[in-house]
């Protein structure tokens, strides 16, 4: 590991030379500050606008010209895509960071690079577009809930590019399901009773007791455990009480949840080491046939039934999503909305003529013709349409030729008009409707735009504290004294801290 | 004037001496020059980031680099050594070290010695090929085939505990199970690849030696004690030291994988601490600042045993 982490200050230092030959080798491009400086002050409208862009690139290589040539079109622009693969796009983007090299549209990689970079945004790096956006038609449409969620101090600086916010859901073996009587459940009542079905009902008809309920892992965010939460009544994280924010683990509905696992361990409706299991050890589980659920993102449906089909030719899968805790009320965990931002540095952007320029870009990019343009390519070449929803042709054509793009739009589906895809099985149709449906019922993190220091410098590893104590009550080797406990241990770490600098934040 | 003499005396033994050096440089130029690369890797990918180490006195920003940054002194080491769990952390990487060295270390040298009495080539090179196998496969997979075998969910491991009417046992849960479950996967992947130093050594063992033993009337064992571990003592020494130099590198992947929220307060080490601590928050400096204090007890260890080693009338490693 030391070595990795040497090596940062050293490829800044070896690097800075070779940066310049290197953005040159990403294709025919300029370095950005020289781009920068010659973008002339006054343009007709007419002429087209240079913007060189740095982005992540997932595919196996650079795309073609193709779809660039049509978005100059479309857009009046002259464009200078860099794509670094995304793997290293981390380092790339620090080291030409350091070198002051950014060109004038700077993605960064996730909401973990977003957060790296919040203190050189604080540091009046990059332009604040905030203000900006209401002379713009189409940026105006971003959801200002996401908005408000990739603020740094209160300010927008960012285009976020957009990830479904409310996704979380059941998917289930409806073959099953049938077989045995049962409807999806409206309840976390019911939704034991099916587990207990699945597991003691015999579902598979091999007259053997070897299936289990639901297939979960060692992640209690990603995993079943905080869909489950959310619709047991826990909040996102984060949540009001006495009119102060306490994090969700000190509200009575977490117990509530960790004592719904530990009777689903308990009585193995569960993989009983899900807490060792990783990702593709519990997929497998459904996949094989041997799980009847799985909780988490529903959007995976296509996968996970893909998969399942090969071994079990029979099954029918399908997803649902409305599954009310006691209260009564149904509940959707949200996530903050973003996979991406864009950034605009002050260094390679002059004016705030300059900047408009660019963001009139942006706002081009957002109108249906050029979305359905990034996303989908060219039509009848790369995809075409059914009912108003795209087709791609050549699944690998798309791949080599258009994803990059996708991966770099802004906004989402649903701000920008572009065609919805073409579901490959009718659950993940579903699970398409079900996601827009659950939005109703979204949970948001009330401290997603909000900053604590202290939390930043160890909130990972306080977290970590309570992940353990969870974990270790749920298999019963602590009990509520042991859990509050820790709750008490965190709380004396840093944990106390990072709540009076929350709402210190929260009442402004 | 003698003053002068002696002056000027010593001015020319010194050109003396420079021009012969000179010489010597010349005479030897492409030795020096097949160097080279050796002398550039070391100073670039060795000495060079060593620089970077500046890093733990800092507040290092990457986009302000080493320059900009703000200089904090110790503070860094002084949070790692208040921290609560820094002893357990410290002493869960010595005790795996540990078990490694008792367990993992004589393993290849007894299979080594072992593989030597084999007669039979055919026998000797099929076993060799399949001990030397896992070694090329990286840690996910042998962490994923060991969960496999030992899940509660139908692990054939426990299926033959419940079928012979045991209880079901948590390996991969259970906080004691981890450190077996740790070393026996080290053994499992590296034991047969430790071997081939061990084979190569003995391999160059002068055949005559054994049979004046045989002459004497030493059995197999007794030759084995009396000519092949002496012979190779040297080599295990070196290794040993070694092993040692790199002491806290426990492989942060195979330790990352087995880690999991029941077994943390055994399997948390020094390696999964930089990453969960420092690397996933984004604190480079914290992160520098424990990988310092790491290569300090390393390199202490390294001089001790070296030492030991001298007085032991071994050659050491320098």
């Amino acid at each position: 590991m030391k070595r990795k982490l040497v090596s940062i200050p050293l490829s800044v230092l070896l690097v800075s030379s070779f940066a310049l030959a290197a953005c040159a080798d990403g294709g025919k491009t300029t370095p950005a500050a020289t781009t920068g400086a010659e973008t002339p002050k006054a343009t007709a409208d007419n002429t087209p606008t240079a913007i060189t862009i740095m982005a992540p690139l997932n595919t196996a290589q650079t795309p073609p010209d193709t779809i660039i040539k049509e978005l100059e079109k479309l857009t009046n622009t002259k464009l200078t895509y860099q794509f670094f693969p995304a793997d290293t796009y981390e380092e790339k983007l620090n080291t030409t960071f350091a070198t002051g090299a950014l060109p004038q549209v700077t993605y960064l990689k996730n909401q973990a690079t977003f957060i790296q970079m919040k203190s050189a945004i604080r540091d009046g790096q990059f332009w604040e577009i905030g203000p900006l956006l209401k002379d713009f038609p189409n940026l105006s449409k971003l959801k200002a809930t996401t908005n408000d969620n990739t603020k740094v101090d209160g300010k927008l600086y960012t285009l976020y590019r957009g990830v479904d916010i409310a996704r979380q859901g059941l998917i289930y073996r409806k073959d099953w399901a049938d077989k045995l009587g049962l409807k999806p459940p409206a309840t976390t009542d019911d939704l034991y009773a099916m587990m207990k079905a699945f597991v003691e009902n015999d579902p598979d008809g091999n007259g053997k007791k070897d299936t289990i309920g639901l297939t979960d892992r060692n992640d209690l965010i990603y995993g079943a455990y905080k869909t489950v939460a959310t619709w047991l009544g826990v909040p996102n994280n984060w949540g009001e009480k006495d009119g102060k924010l306490q994090p969700e683990f000190m509200f009575p509905e977490y117990v509530a949840t960790m004592d719904y696992f530990k009777k689903l361990r308990n009585e193995g409706l569960i993989n009983k080491d899900f807490a060792a299991t990783s990702k593709t050890d519990q997929q497998k589980l459904f996949t094989n046939g041997t799980a009847g659920m799985y909780i988490g993102a529903m959007t995976d449906v296509s996968t996970l039934n893909k998969d399942l089909i090969k071994n079990v030719p029979t099954a029918v899968v399908d997803v649902h999503s409305m599954v009310a805790g006691p209260s009564g009320k149904f509940a959707s965990w949200a996530l903050p909305g973003f996979a991406n931002v864009v950034l605009f540095p002050k260094s390679a952007i002059k004016t705030e003529a300059d900047l408009k320029k660019i963001l009139a870009f942006f706002d081009k990019m957002m109108t249906p013709e050029v979305a359905n343009l990034a996303n989908w390519g060219i039509k009848d070449v790369n995809y075409s349409v059914i009912d108003n929803k795209a087709k791609k042709l050549d699944e690998e054509k798309w791949t080599r030729e258009v994803k990059p793009f996708t991966d770099a739009a802004i906004g989402d589906e649903d701000t920008s008009g572009r065609f919805l895809g073409i579901p490959t099985i009718p659950a993940q149709g579903k699970a398409d409707e079900l996601k827009i449906a659950n939005l109703k019922f979204a949970v948001q993190d009330p401290v997603a735009a909000l900053d604590s220091k202290t939390y930043l410098e160890k909130g990972v590893q306080l977290q970590d504290v309570i992940k353990d104590a969870t974990n270790k009550y749920i298999y019963g080797t602590i009990d509520k004294a042991g859990f509050d406990k820790a709750v008490e241990d965190w709380k004396s770490r840093g944990g106390s801290k990072i709540i009076e600098e929350y709402n210190a934040l929260y009442k402004k | 004037m003698q003053e002068v003499n002696v002056a000027q005396a010593g001015r020319v033994v010194a050109r003396k001496q420079s021009s012969e050096l000179g010489r010597r440089l010349w005479k030897n130029k492409w030795i020096y020059v097949m160097l080279l690369p050796g002398v550039l890797y070391f100073l670039i990918f060795k000495y060079i980031p060593m620089y970077g180490l500046i890093i733990s006195f800092q507040n290092y920003k990457p986009f302000k680099g080493i320059s900009g940054s703000e200089w904090v002194g110790l503070e860094h080491f002084q949070r790692l050594f208040t921290e609560p769990d820094f002893f357990t952390i410290l002493s869960n990487t010595l005790i795996l070290f540990v078990m490694n060295l008792v367990f993992y270390f004589p393993i290849p040298i007894i299979m080594a010695l072992m593989l030597n009495e084999v007669k039979s080539d055919f026998f000797k090179k099929t076993f060799q090929t399949i001990v030397y196998l896992p070694h090329f496969m990286s840690w996910v997979i042998i962490v994923s085939i060991s969960f496999v075998m030992f899940t509660m969910d139908g692990g054939i491991i426990n299926d033959i505990i419940e079928y012979f009417g045991f209880e079901k046992i948590n390996f991969l849960l259970a906080p004691e199970w981890f450190r077996p479950m740790y070393i026996l996967q080290v053994i499992w992947r590296e034991a047969g690849w430790g071997t081939i130093i061990y084979l190569a050594a003995i391999a160059s063992i002068d055949p005559q030696l054994y049979e004046a033993a045989r002459m004497d009337g030493a059995g197999r064992l007794r030759q084995m004690w009396h000519i092949t571990l002496p012979a190779i003592r040297s080599v295990i020494i070196v290794l040993l030291i070694l092993k040692i130099g790199a002491v806290l590198e426990l492989g942060f992947e195979h330790v990352y994988l087995l880690l999991n929220s029941m077994n943390r307060n055994v399997a948390e080490i020094i390696d999964t601490y930089v990453y969960t601590a420092g690397l996933k928050q984004g604190q480079f400096s914290y992160s520098a600042a424990i990988g310092l204090f790491k290569s300090f007890i390393g390199l202490a260890l390294v001089m001790l045993v070296n030492r030991i080693a001298k007085k032991m009338g071994e050659e050491g490693v320098y």
